[in-house]
């Protein structure tokens, strides 16, 4: 099984749609979709938003690294409104170039203690929807953040 | 409400029933799944590594993660108490002058019942987990670490909620539940001035936390309001990311059998924050102490400090199972809840819960991080037992009888004389039981009690001739108290089978108990007599191959319990270490001996494996059995449960016990053998008893017999 496959495996585990897109692919769907966030400096695509208590439709962020073990994503979220959108946005859309994708939850050991290492740090591991299963075990989506999360997977970055 | 009281109202308690039922079999099949193709063994001693340090390296720990977050603003209070704790928090509240904190989920703040305090105060914290926020409306506490609403149902959950928003809530609807807690909850994030998290995870190296959630409520928290608390115990500091995220690999598998959680978080200090007038978020961290910095250097309770919080010593727990956390346990819940009770709340709240814990080992070989749980409970018995007292009559029979190897001998065979009164056939398989046990309680008649063997298994040794087999090749036996006085049989066969095979049977002058009943009622004193006794009666081991045992927890006890118990007499510390290392199965021996079989007959025949056997003696005959059995072996579910027997935990706890064995017959029914083998006489007296109870018609043998009478060596 390639790492890819691992990713994938375990991030469809968790009810994410995983789509697997070329850049100009990409760029089409970009096109066709609408993002209250983005953040996705690889495209220098941003539109800011502060998302407040009726939250938002949905975000689009790339992110930082993938992990194939777990099937997570890691995002960078020091920025407050990242941090806002990614939280409360109704649908989580994030963009992975297939070169950041690491095998293992300690290859990004380095990354987290780099990022924290100065006044602020807020890095997420994010594998799947806002779930709970606090009511007699029934798994339940979006208890407080996303309801649904789609990973856009660039093969060729 | 007395603790018998409280098991009675949990136990026929249906709805907490099946949730923990059906939990307990979704989890096992989970959490195998999670860890698959992964070394379990392994990762759980890299996190008890990780967390095995002393008092200072702890402290330096912290110095360097204070000096981190110091170094950029943020503000640090070392709580000595829960008290201080909830004082500072209130303070932080109170100087920012709001009423509201949303709280993401905290075992700490339930340890100093934060909520309590800041209510009395007048504030308000305000819970997001699903469940915490359940259990918060509904003014309870939570029973599970991880679930901690799992003893309620939809319709409760629905009627709390109607109740709290004055809504119509449609009691089937779970989704439309969670709708109403997001909706109300979102309006909390934004009304209140401070977040509360705790912290799985404070990482020294950058002065970091990490947090580990499924639902996003610890990101939210953290992130919406101005101010941030973080409550901590100095036991979850560790150096650095790579130690961080190798907890992180075990402790969702452990915890919901999830590969990893929807979100782990990682925050340090200053973040920005728009609600404030700097844009930077205002952050204090509590360390809290309660105890935890006192038990770091104790030799044994440090152990507990290891604890990553994952829940599932009460997820494989079969007592657990029967009552749920309100009754397992207090603050903190499982056997670890069970420790940390006595540990942070004193003996005195811990005394009666302790007793609960029937001595599976099963928690000791979950831990994810390596904590011999069962062996701290133990510990504890003995000290709330020497310092609270035990149940007079047990203490009574211990230090009169059980301990006194000849009384016990003389009264036994004067009850084995005087008992056929009492004593009849039972119909199914013909074997001789009490008919009714007089005055005995109505919860306790849940399985019908061997009769008395009329001869000792020493005395039918020597009448029958077994002391007369010589051969170079020797094997010393210790029977026990079960094979002395109930199961003769048991022995005979065994001794039967080796010599027939050549090899000689010594066993002791005398007979004399292993001192495992005292130990787990919490008796040091009689337990140390009853040891040496026996320590006493065995035979130097040099000229023999191996100890055998045919009770395995006998077995267990040579092999551990002796050692703690002689550590302070060097003769008896040394025979206990040679005859330790000499104990085996008899399963083992067979196999080990190379000892070849083959079926007689066509049963079909399935397999219990003892607690003991499997956690103690670290075998299981299940292997054997089913290589000499093929097609006519069927595999038992959950065959490694405890049973419920724990000798006299079956009467102290009968509904647990019986709530326990009835699992046991479901899985037995369901595995339609003919058979039930099984290698320890304890065993044997719970199950037999419980099958003949039910009259289901399954005949129960020990291994011996069953090899005795149904397979032949080849």
């Amino acid at each position: 099984m390639s790492e890819l496959d691992f990713f994938l495996d375990k991030s469809k585990l968790v009810g994410n749609d995983n789509q697997i897109l070329s850049s100009t692919e990409f760029l089409t769907f970009l096109e066709k979709e609408d993002f209250e966030y983005v953040n996705v400096p690889s495209f220098n695509q941003l539109k800011d938003v502060q998302a407040g208590e009726a939250g938002i439709k949905n975000a689009l962020v790339e992110l930082d690294y993938a992990i194939a073990e777990t099937g997570t994503v890691v995002i960078d979220s020091l920025n407050e409104n990242k941090r806002l959108a990614t939280c409360l946005a109704e649908k989580l859309f994030v963009v992975m170039p297939k070169s950041k994708l690491v095998s293992r939850l300690n290859d990004v050991a380095d990354f987290i203690e780099e990022r924290t290492s100065d006044m602020g740090g807020y890095v997420a591991f994010i594998t799947g929807a806002s779930r709970t299963a606090d009511i007699e075990r029934v798994l339940t989506v979006g208890v407080h953040g996303p309801k649904e999360m789609t990973v856009i997977i660039l093969n060729d970055l | 409400m007395g603790i018998q009281d409280k098991i009675q109202e949990k136990v026929n308690d249906e709805i907490l029933h099946n949730n923990l039922k059906g939990f307990a079999t979704s989890y096992k099949a989970s959490k195998i799944n999670a860890y698959k193709g992964l070394d379990f063994e392994a990762l759980r001693t890299r996190v008890h590594d990780i967390k095995d340090r002393d008092l200072s390296k702890v402290m330096e720990q912290f110095n360097l993660f204070k000096a981190n977050v110091e170094k950029v603003g943020c503000k640090v209070f070392q709580a000595n108490t829960g008290e201080d704790a909830c004082k500072y928090i209130a303070d932080v509240m109170k100087k920012h002058n709001t009423k509201y904190m949303v709280k993401s989920k905290s075992m700490t703040s339930e340890e100093i019942l934060l909520n309590h305090y800041l209510e009395k105060e007048g504030l308000h914290p305000i819970e997001t987990d699903l469940g915490e926020w359940i259990l918060q409306l509904a003014n309870e506490h939570p029973s599970h670490m991880v679930m901690p609403a799992i003893h309620k149902t939809r319709q409760q959950v629905a009627k709390i909620f109607a109740d709290y928003t004055g809504e119509e809530v449609d009691p089937e609807d779970i989704t439309g539940m969670v709708l109403i807690a997001r909706r109300f909850l979102r309006e909390a994030y934004f009304k209140a001035g401070v977040g509360m998290t705790g912290a799985n995870f404070a990482v020294a190296k950058t002065g970091s936390i990490g947090l580990v959630t499924n639902e996003g409520n610890a990101r939210l928290s953290s992130t919406v309001p101005p101010v941030h608390i973080v409550l901590v115990g100095y036991e979850k500091l560790c150096d650095d990311f790579n130690q961080a995220l190798d907890i992180v690999r075990v402790l969702p598998k452990s915890a919901t059998g999830q590969i990893i959680t929807s979100y782990t978080t990682w925050i340090k200090g200053r973040v920005p924050s728009h609600k404030n007038e700097d844009g930077v978020k205002e952050t204090h961290y509590v360390f809290l102490d309660n105890g935890r910095l006192a038990f770091l250097e104790h030799p044994k309770f440090k152990e507990a400090l290891k604890c990553i919080r994952c829940g599932s010593c009460a997820n494989i727990c079969p007592a657990y199972e029967m009552v749920g956390g309100h009754v397992y346990g207090d603050r903190y819940i499982g056997s670890i809840g069970l420790i940390l009770t006595a540990l942070y709340q004193g003996d005195a709240a811990a005394k009666d819960i302790l007793k609960m814990c029937i001595g599976c080992r099963a928690c000791s070989f979950n831990c994810p991080a390596g904590i011999d749980l069962q062996s701290l409970i133990s510990e504890l018995k003995l000290v709330v037992g020497k310092k609270y007292g035990i149940n007079p009559i047990k203490e009574k029979v211990f230090k009169n009888v059980v301990a006194k190897p000849e009384k016990m001998k003389s009264l036994l065979s004067l009850g084995a004389s005087f008992q056929f009164p009492l004593t009849k056939t039972n119909k199914s398989n013909g074997e001789k039981i009490i008919s009714k046990v007089p005055l005995l309680p109505k919860e306790m008649d849940f399985r019908k009690f061997p009769a008395l063997s009329s001869k000792t298994f020493t005395k039918l040794f020597h009448k029958d001739g077994y002391d007369k087999f010589t051969s170079k090749r020797k094997v010393f036996f210790y029977p026990g108290c079960a094979i002395e006085y109930f199961y003769p049989e048991m022995g005979l066969a065994m001794v039967k089978l080796l010599n027939k095979s050549g090899i000689q049977v010594d066993i002791p002058k005398s007979a004399a108990c292993c001192g495992i009943p005292a130990i787990a009622s919490g008796n040091p004193d009689n337990a140390r007599t009853m040891i040496f006794n026996t320590l006493d009666r065995l035979n130097d081991v040099e000229q023999y191959e191996s100890l055998l045992v045919l009770c395995p927890t006998c077995g267990g006890a040579i092999k551990h319990e002796f050692l703690d118990f002689t550590s302070n007499d060097p003769d008896r510390y040394k025979k206990a270490v040679l005859l330790g290392d000499m104990v085996t199965p008899f399963g083992k021996f067979l196999e080990d001996n190379k000892i070849h079989f083959k079926v007689k007959g066509n049963k079909t025949v399935t397999y219990h494996t003892p607690c003991h056997d499997e956690r103690s003696l670290n075998y299981s005959a299940e292997a054997f059995l089913s290589s000499v059995l093929g097609k006519q072996f069927t595999h038992l579910t959950d065959t490694n449960v405890c049973c419920g027997f724990g000798g006299t935990y079956s009467l102290d706890f009968s509904t647990i016990s019986n709530g326990i064995l009835d699992k046991k017959i479901e899985n037995i029914v369901a595995s339609k053998a003919e058979i039930l083998v099984t290698d320890c006489p304890g065993c044997v007296m719970q199950i037999n008893g419980g099958l003949m109870h039910k009259k289901v018609p399954v005949k129960v043998l020990h291994l011996s017999e069953f090899i005795d009478k149904y397979v032949e060596q080849i």
